[in-house]
Parts: C-alpha cells; sequence; structure tokens
C-alpha cells in the first residue's frame, strides 16, 4: 500500500480496471455464498457493500493497495465472521464449514482467477432457479452477478424502485426457503437449467440493446454484462453448447452495431441509417468465430437470430444486404416462435426485396397484436415501406401516427427527423409534414 | 497559515443504496481531489472516515451506545487543510467532489502559546 500522507508523500493516484468493484462485488456474493449457504445471502451482501464503502473511504485517502481484491476480501469476511459471533448463528454455520480456517482455505481456493467462473457459474444457476419467475431471475441476475444496485435494477427494467426492491427481496427469500445449494445442475436438469439461464441473458441483453428506449449509459452496460456472462458459459467445458455459443454471437453482433445507433448528438440511430464505418469490425469477426464453433441441427432461434444479425453486419449498406437469406432465417423463426417482431422485421425484408405490397399487409396483420401497441417501430416500419413504394403522402400519415403516439423525447426527435426528411426529399408533401413536425395531429 | 478542519457529515442510509459502480466513480474523483491536495500542499491530512456506531460518556459517569445525533448529522468523515481565510476555506470545500451530505469548515484556534 502507498504510504498515508502526514510523512508527505502523496498517494499514487488510484488506478483500478474499469468495472473492478462491480465485478469484485458478484465475486465475493458468489464466492461467499457458496461457503455460507444460500440462507445467508442477505448476510453477505450486507459484509460485501461494507467492504467496498471501506474501500471508497480508504483508498480515496491512501491510493488503491497492491492486491485490491484480497482487501476488501479480508473486510467482508471479518464483518461476516463479526456477525456470526454476535447473531449466534455461529454453530449452524460452522456446523456446515467444520472450522473457519478449513472454511479460508476452501474460500481462498475458490478466489483463485481460474476458479472464479466456477462459483459465478453456480450463482447464474440460482438466480435462474425454477422456483423464480422470470421477472425475478432478471432482476437477481442484475443485482448479484452484474452488481447493480436496486435503483439500477429499477432504471434498467424501466420499474419503480419499490417494485425493483420488492422483486429482489421476494426472490431472495424464495431461495432461501428452498434450502437450495450453490451447486451446477445435474445432468439430467442440465438441458432445461441452461434453457433459463439462456433466455435470461437473452432478456437481459434485449433490455439493454431495445432501441425504443432511448439511450443512456446503463443500458450498455446491460449489454456489456450479459455477453461477458455468456462468454464465461461458452468458456466453461460442460455448459458450452451450440446454444450457449450461439447466444455470445448474437450479442456480439449486434453490439458492435451498439456506438453507431446513437449519433454525436445523443439521438437513436435506426438500422438503415447507421453510419456503417462506426460498426466495430473485430467485435463482427468475434460474432462470427462464436458462429461457426455453433453449428448444430435444427438451429434454435438464437443461431437464427445470429444469422441474421450477421448478415446485417457483413453487408457494406441496405441495397448489398442479402434480404432474401433474412427473410428465409425469418420463416424459420416464425415457424419456432410465432412473434409479431419477427414478422414485423420480415416485412421489412420482403419490402426490400421488392415486395412492398405483401410487407405492407404484413404489418397491417399485426397492427392489432396487443405487443404492438404502443409499439413505435411498428409505424415507423409501415412509414419506410411507403416510402419505398414511392408514396410518401401515405410514409407521412404512418409517421405522424407515429410521432403523435411517441412519449419520449428521443422517440419525438427520431420521427421529427424522419418527417423532416421526408419533406426535404418530396416538397409536394411539405405541408402535410410541417405540420406533422410540430407534433399536430392529422 | 491558518488550519481548518472539514467535517463531513452525511446519512448511512443513502451509502448503503449506493451500487458499485457509484462507489467506484467516487473513489476515483475523491482519489483525484485528495491527491490533488496532498502534491499541491493545501490538503495537510486526508484524515479518515469514523466508524458509525461509538460511545457516549456523560460526565456523571453513564456510557450509552451511540449515535449522538439524528443519523443525517453524524459526522462520517474528516480531513484537514490550509487556506488564507474561512472564505478561501469554503471556497476549497466548495471544489469537494459531490457525494452527498454537508460539510462543516471550521477554523483551528490555534492559539499562540508566547
Amino acid at each position: 500500500m502507498t504510504s498515508p500522507n502526514p510523512e508527505g508523500r502523496p498517494p499514487e493516484p488510484p488506478q483500478l480496471v474499469e468495472h473492478f468493484f462491480r465485478h469484485e462485488s458478484a465475486i465475493l456474493v458468489s464466492v461467499l455464498t457458496r461457503a455460507f449457504g444460500v440462507h445467508s445471502l442477505d448476510l453477505v451482501e450486507d459484509a460485501v457493500q461494507e467492504a467496498l464503502l471501506a474501500a471508497v473511504q480508504a483508498w480515496s485517502r491512501r491510493g488503491v493497495p497492491d492486491n485490491p481484491a484480497g482487501w476488501i476480501y479480508r473486510v467482508a469476511r471479518n464483518r461476516i465472521l463479526d456477525t456470526i459471533r454476535r447473531q449466534k448463528i455461529h454453530q449452524r454455520v460452522t456446523a456446515q464449514l467444520n472450522s473457519v480456517e478449513a472454511f479460508e482455505s476452501r474460500v481462498e481456493e475458490w478466489l483463485q482467477e481460474e476458479r472464479l467462473p466456477d462459483s459465478l457459474l453456480r450463482m447464474m444457476f440460482v438466480c435462474c432457479h425454477p422456483t423464480l419467475d422470470r421477472r425475478s431471475q432478471i432482476a437477481l441476475t442484475l443485482k448479484i452477478l452484474c452488481g447493480f444496485s436496486v435503483a439500477e435494477v429499477a432504471r434498467a427494467l424501466l420499474i419503480s424502485r419499490e417494485a425493483a426492491k420488492k422483486r429482489v427481496q421476494r426472490a431472495k427469500k424464495t431461495l432461501a426457503a428452498t434450502q437450495i445449494q450453490l451447486e451446477l445442475p445435474s445432468s439430467g436438469e442440465l438441458p432445461a437449467r441452461l434453457e433459463a439461464v439462456h433466455d435470461v441473458l437473452y432478456l437481459l441483453f434485449n433490455e439493454g440493446y431495445s432501441s425504443t428506449l432511448g439511450h443512456e449509459p446503463l443500458r450498455d452496460d446491460l449489454c456489456e454484462e450479459a455477453a461477458r456472462l455468456s462468454h464465461m458459459l461458452c468458456e466453461y467445458s460442460g455448459l458450452s453448447t451450440p446454444e450457449s455459443r450461439a447466444l455470445l454471437a448474437l450479442m456480439l453482433a449486434h453490439a458492435a452495431r451498439l456506438e453507431a445507433r446513437v449519433d454525436s448528438g445523443g439521438n437513436v440511430v435506426l438500422l438503415e441509417d447507421q453510419d456503417r464505418s462506426r460498426w466495430d469490425r473485430p467485435l463482427i469477426h468475434h460474432a462470427q468465430q462464436w458462429f461457426e464453433r455453433s453449428k448444430t441441427d435444427p438451429p434454435s432461434r438464437f443461431h437464427l437470430e445470429a444469422g441474421i444479425a450477421l448478415t446485417h453486419s457483413l453487408a457494406t449498406n441496405i441495397d448489398d444486404t442479402d434480404w432474401q437469406l433474412i427473410v428465409q432465417l425469418y420463416d424459420r423463426l416464425i415457424a419456432l416462435h410465432d412473434s409479431p417482431v419477427y414478422i414485423l422485421n420480415r416485412a421489412v425484408a420482403r419490402a426490400e426485396l421488392g415486395d412492398v405490397e405483401l410487407g405492407l399487409a404484413e404489418l397491417m396483420s399485426i397492427r392489432n397484436h396487443s405487443q404492438m401497441r404502443h409499439y413505435i417501430l411498428l409505424d415507423c416500419a409501415i412509414g419506410r415501406l411507403h416510402e419505398r413504394a414511392g408514396n410518401p403522402d401515405a410514409a407521412a400519415t404512418a409517421y405522424t401516427a407515429a410521432r403523435s403516439a411517441a412519449t419520449a423525447p428521443h422517440e419525438q426527435a427520431l420521427l421529427d427527423r424522419k418527417l423532416a426528411r421526408l419533406t426535404a426529399e418530396a416538397p409536394a408533401i411539405c405541408s402535410v409534414a410541417a405540420r406533422a413536425v410540430q407534433g399536430e395531429k392529422i | 497559515m491558518p488550519k481548518f478542519m472539514f467535517l463531513q457529515r452525511s446519512g448511512e442510509e443513502c451509502a448503503k443504496e449506493r451500487s458499485p459502480k457509484e462507489m467506484q466513480q467516487s473513489m476515483q474523483v475523491w482519489g483525484a481531489w485528495m491527491s490533488e491536495g496532498l502534491s499541491a500542499g493545501w490538503l495537510l491530512d486526508p484524515g479518515d472516515a469514523l466508524q458509525p456506531g461509538g460511545k457516549v460518556l456523560q460526565r456523571d459517569g453513564t456510557v450509552t451506545d451511540g449515535p449522538f445525533a439524528e443519523s443525517k448529522e453524524l459526522v462520517g468523515g474528516y480531513c484537514m487543510i490550509e487556506a488564507e481565510d474561512l472564505e478561501a476555506a469554503t471556497a476549497r470545500a466548495l471544489s469537494m467532489p459531490d457525494t452527498g451530505g454537508v460539510v462543516e469548515i471550521r477554523q483551528l484556534a490555534g492559539h499562540s502559546m508566547e
């Protein structure tokens, strides 16, 4: 550790890798819960939180110690042991551990760099345990494995802080009551348990990626964390399945476009308008490599979605895109899972192939679907297809409908830009669009 | 030059809800503030944080457990600086990272013994 000041030497400016606290929190909560049992999760989380706070207080004054992870671990461990002694739950815990010394040697072994995925993935299966509903699984994964606070969980999932808090607390209570262990599922259980983990990671990523939600750094964190956990899964022998690898390929292919989805003014930019030179080529290359390693028959929806994402990533522009392949992949996806979002995207692809009428008819057919209510991307797509068909009037009407339904400022701005561009390109509809830009209902 | 003590008063509750990400950011900005002060010389002692618990001793010999005040008024940490006068010290306190709570700025009496 750098020396404290009174002797005069200023501390080194604190240097830590990005997300060090967040990842250290996930590691320590997982490893210590593995030692003390799932029923002690609250106790462990509090101790780790206190240890991180102590680190803030000490390190900001005296610099970062040589082994920051070891420092936080020692503080957290001491807090837990103190609490256990105070609360007289000592006997119950030491019954599992035999002795504090035995506990320490085991924990220190688990804390070795190469052993970390072992504890983190066990915790992943606990967070995605079948006794919890999907929403609780997602909230708990964010809280424990991504190191999000309750407030951040709320912001990431667009729910109230109270709702997030309740969801996390209820999940922990359920887990504590089930007496489950921090272990990997048996081979018989594994396929179903792994499917739940894949689903949660996929949904986490989508929450972060969804372009309708606007841009904030926390959303990129969601994508990054989902990809990090997926990558851990893919590197772990016995858990890396063709589906895990396709899921990772899918995330990386999308993540490569994250930067280009926001312009310099912070506005959301849709795929068709993105500056493709800003796509992350090395990441696309990684996505391709994982996709190559994911081959299986029949392909899962992750394979099909990854195939679509990669087809976009490899095209130099909209016209150069292999829309035929994209339509085929959506056909197979819709056969697996009938989602209006897939139908929407297939309709857009059809229009790109020249079949605008069929595309429009399909878009109209999903208008009343419950998932499409308040989904401004549908009216965006309808507008785009009308533009494609050389029908700017109808395009303006669709964009205007979307504009008047849009509530978030970034959505309104997106549609204002679409309408303004339409006006610039087709002066004939100037008056319609101009009124629309002003936000009037037509 | 006159010496000042900065007493940082803040609630325990808000600290408990901070996320690892926020804590890391806080550590970085505070670390930068402290090391700037130490290199420039106006920070005499980066001080320390105070543990939340404690005892209160009455002069009649009664001892009670802390806390001593409303939790939002609890002193959570301190540091020592030097400045021209109270105004300059206050300006210095304004340059501290804002991580919640209030800062009390008190000049050391510094009575001469001559």
